[in-house]
């Protein structure tokens, strides 16, 4: 491993990436089957989120604000206009469940979340989601941590057949499927938390409801302690695992860093062998791992002269530096939003906390980035080639249908980022 | 927490025409029903534009995290297109206990010595609002140090929406740069063009035609604009309001304190553009100038006219609906009427007495005007037999059930639609929706589907 940043050193931030829990929280609601998000703060975090979302999926996203004023603010604790927004939201739609999470302003007055909810009488779960704080990934943990909490109900039975999957939010909705499918084939019955994967996976849908349309119901998630077992995905899942086995200390807890890359999804293969006795896994499952190993070799001349800047979240970051590291690629720079004990797994050169002003001091350092939208001026300044990866994605269409998982997808991935650096080095400078 | 007296005077600004009998009620948004961005973003559409100034976000990562690199608002500006940077302070926790004073100072000498603006903007959020940060102390002894303008901008989110935001914003205009500082030289002519923002390149639609007529652009507020001009902004001899009730307050001070005398216009269609442009002359008041204009209409309408005449034909007896808020909902219908097409129907839901009435006006005596166009526009669609749908991305379910062609309004523009040339855009995309197969393939029922 090389040198690790781990906080920003500038009193500012330029071109920033960092992304926030309240974010990460709504992302996490719109995982769960009809139910609200509703943030508690300014009325503009909750508009910027929505538009923003709204143009990274294609899709209309629901989620509501209690539009606190400077008024509110000083006046009340909070509870005033939380609970006027549930009686507003309920006089509409019926939800699931509101999914109440906080910002930046109202975490600043100390507002009691848990003591609010006590007064609501409707499902409800709450989360602290300050935006001064961690990032898209730890507001996504924390809110599948407090669903599981405050939702899912103790039990001390098992069922051998049934497997709890617990996704970081970098997961693309068809990574979040193709997962669940490979679990399946193994003869799991597997439910994901948060499931994004029949929620925003741009499906057209009859209903255009002002709720979340798809995801996991609040009765699956109620249910899902009598899981043998549970896999999280990613470092910012291990406190929502620990959490599922308070629920039931008969749980098997398999975690795994990353899907990404052969060793990866050996892994994984494994663990699903050993849990469900059997010798082998699926022929599919045989066949795709050739077809990586066959795609590791096919890239590996391009990738291997190919110098990389991995810019996202810490759990994506892992994962992605993985597999292109598998075939060769020199990952010189990996940019992450926030600090995290998944940055020491990442194989790079160096890592550092950071924005976009400080990668772009290091341009001399790598041929081809692979990173969000906001990377898409840096690689034309520059003149590097661009994989178009992370929140948020509004350039290319379809983004909900990349897939970079498991033996499939890391194929087609390594073939992807092979191409962009041949037609970014054959590119005329 | 610092509060500004500014913002309540703002509140009660005469200019936001709900006012007039519920005092400040407008700007009380409503918990768990409300949708529309805070005043900051408001701030932000309407300063950002100044390319050549560093705008510096005092606040947690919200504010501008989401919402940097999103407005496609061009400029000629020949340095680096400070627009289309983020900067923000990104407070932490450290600093809501012990105050983001020092780091702000701290990121304003940073921006200065890398990015050399010709001003910073430096907004507050609701944060660094709440803990009480004094950014106009920094902001002045900035300002000293540095040589160049800094201008506090105070519309934190928690204040209001959007609109109040503009308004916020354009009063830190008027008290930090307007009148700081003399043109190189004026000309009878010279405007300012306050609340045009330049996106997708709309005011070059038609600013080369001004100029052609002698107009001068002395200024914008702030599409393609420069800190120095703003500042010459005093000069001016009219000021020009386009398309944007929430900065009246701004031209109407600017009567008050310097006499210019001002319009409101907007550019959107055939008919408001020629109107616009003359009015423009009009009151600028010169005789000759406004003969030539009236030639430069016709020459322009006529260049349209042929342009479109192949579209004409296309759009020819074809019915469209539009489902839309505020003045896009007669806006934009005055434009496909520009086009040839016939609006049936357009939406005013929550749209103001004036909007009702222009959608009125424009849309005739047999137009239907939706209340309720969620549940209403199905119904009409059949009853007119309508060939299109213009909506928001919700409404697509509607159009591919009744099988017509779709085109979503509030889609992030890429290309202008502004001025004469913009006409031709948007006839050019809405021919291609109307010609376009797919609402009608992707209807096909499926094979298990009775
Ligand atoms: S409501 Fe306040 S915290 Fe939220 S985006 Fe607006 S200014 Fe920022």
């Amino acid at each position: 491993m090389g040198k690790i940043t781990r906080r920003p050193t500038k009193p500012l931030q330029v071109n920033p990436f960092r992304l926030t829990q309240p974010m990460g929280a709504a992302l996490a609601f719109l995982g769960i089957d009809r139910c609200m998000p509703l943030m508690h703060g300014g009325m503009g975090c909750t508009s910027f989120t929505k538009v923003f979302l709204t143009r990274h999926f294609c899709e209309p996203i629901a989620i509501q604000t209690t539009a606190v004023t400077d008024v509110t603010a000083v006046l009340d604790g909070g509870d005033g206009s939380i609970v006027e927004a549930v009686a507003n939201i309920t006089k509409k739609v019926t939800p699931s469940l509101i999914g109440l999470h906080s910002t930046g302003l109202t975490e600043t007055k100390g507002d009691d979340l848990r003591g609010v909810a006590t007064q609501v009488d409707y499902p409800l779960v709450y989360v602290h989601s300050t935006d001064y704080e961690g990032g898209l990934e730890s507001g996504w943990g924390k809110t599948t941590k407090a669903l599981i909490e405050q939702l899912v109900e103790p039990t001390s039975r098992t069922r051998t057949d049934k497997v709890v999957l617990l996704p970081h939010v970098s997961l693309t909705p068809i990574e979040v499927e193709k997962v669940k499918d490979f679990i399946a084939l193994f003869g799991f019955e597997v439910h994901a938390l948060p499931d994004l994967s029949t929620s925003l996976d741009g499906h057209l849908g009859e209903k255009q409801s002002a709720l979340s349309n798809g995801g996991i119901s609040v009765e699956t998630i109620k249910g899902l302690a009598d899981a043998a077992l549970v896999i999280s995905v990613g470092a910012s899942m291990q406190p929502s695992a620990a959490a599922l086995l308070k629920k039931n200390s008969e749980i098997r807890h398999r975690h795994c860093a990353h899907l990404q890359g052969l060793e990866a999804t050996d892994q994984l293969v494994a663990t699903l062998l050993e849990a469900n006795g059997r010798e082998k896994p699926p022929a599919s499952v045989i066949r795709w791992r050739k077809r990586l190993q066959d795609a590791m070799l096919d890239s590996h001349f391009s990738l291997g002269q190919t110098r990389v800047l991995l810019v996202g979240e810490p759990d994506f970051l892992a994962g992605a530096g993985q597999v292109l590291s598998e075939a060769g690629t020199k990952i010189t720079l990996a940019a992450a939003t926030v600090d995290s004990p998944q940055l020491d797994t990442i194989p790079a050169d160096e890592v550092m906390v950071g924005d976009l002003e400080d990668a772009e001091a290091r341009q001399a350092n790598y041929d081809l980035i692979v990173g969000n939208y906001h990377t898409e001026a840096l690689a034309h300044r520059c003149n590097k080639g661009l994989v178009l990866r992370g929140y948020p994605n509004w350039e290319i269409v379809g983004n909900q249908l990349k897939n970079d998982l498991l033996y499939e997808g890391g194929a087609y991935f390594l073939c992807e980022v092979a191409n962009a650096a041949e037609t970014m080095r054959a590119a005329p400078h | 927490m610092a509060q500004k007296p500014k913002i309540r005077e703002l509140l009660d600004e005469s200019a936001c025409a709900h006012n007039k009998n519920k005092k400040s009620a407008c700007n009380a948004p409503t918990p768990g029903a409300t949708t529309g961005g805070c005043a900051f973003e408001g701030a932000q559409i309407s300063l950002f534009p100044y390319a050549d100034a560093a705008h510096l976000v005092h606040g947690p990562m919200t504010c501008v995290g989401a919402s940097w690199e999103t407005r496609l608002t061009h400029t000629r500006w020949p340095g680096r297109d400070l627009t289309q940077m983020g900067f923000t302070t990104g407070i932490s926790t450290n600093d809501v206990v012990f105050g983001g004073e020092e780091k702000l100072r701290q990121a304003i000498d940073y921006i200065v010595k890398h990015y050399a603006p010709e001003a910073v903007f430096v907004y507050s959020t609701c944060v660094t609002a709440m803990i009480g940060d004094d950014i106009d102390a920094v902001c002045r002894q900035a300002e000293q140090t540095h040589g160049i303008p800094m201008v506090p901008v105070h519309a934190p989110g928690f204040v209001g929406s959007k609109n109040l935001g503009s308004r916020l914003a354009g009063e830190a205009v008027l008290t930090h740069l307007i009148g700081t500082r003399e043109p190189e030289n004026t000309t009878p002519f010279d405007i300012n063009l306050i609340g045009e923002y330049n996106v997708t390149g709309d005011m070059w639609q038609y600013t080369p035609l001004l100029e052609e007529l002698g107009i001068r652009v002395l200024s914008t507020l702030s599409g393609d604009g420069r800190v120095a001009n703003i500042r010459s902004a005093h000069r001016a001899n009219l000021n020009v309001l386009v398309c944007a009730k929430s900065l009246i307050s701004l031209p109407r001070k600017m009567q008050e304190r310097y006499d210019i005398p001002f319009i409101s216009v907007s550019f959107y269609g055939k008919r408001d553009t020629s109107a616009s442009i003359l009015a423009i002359a009009t009151a600028l008041g010169d005789a000759e100038l406004i003969e030539r204009t009236k030639k430069l209409i016709a020459r322009e309408e006529d260049i349209l006219d042929k342009k479109l005449a192949p579209y004409r034909k296309v759009f020819q007896g074809k019915k469209a609906v539009l489902n839309t808020g505020g003045n896009k909902s007669w806006s934009i219908a005055s434009a496909l009427q520009d086009l040839g097409l016939e609006v049936v129907a357009t939406s005013v839901k929550k749209a103001t007495e004036a909007d009702k009435e222009k959608a009125r006006e424009y849309l005739g005596e047999k137009g239907i005007l939706m209340t309720n166009p969620g549940q209403e526009q199905a119904k009409i669609i059949d009853e007119t037999g309508a060939h299109l749908l213009l909506a928001g991305g919700r409404s697509l379910f509607t159009a591919i059930k009744k099988k017509i062609a779709f085109a979503d309004v509030n889609q992030e523009k890429k290309k202008s639609y502004g001025g004469y040339g913009g006409l031709i855009n948007l006839a050019e995309d809405l021919k291609n929706s109307l010609q376009n197969p797919v609402f009608n393939n992707v209807a096909r029922r499926a094979p298990w589907e009775k």
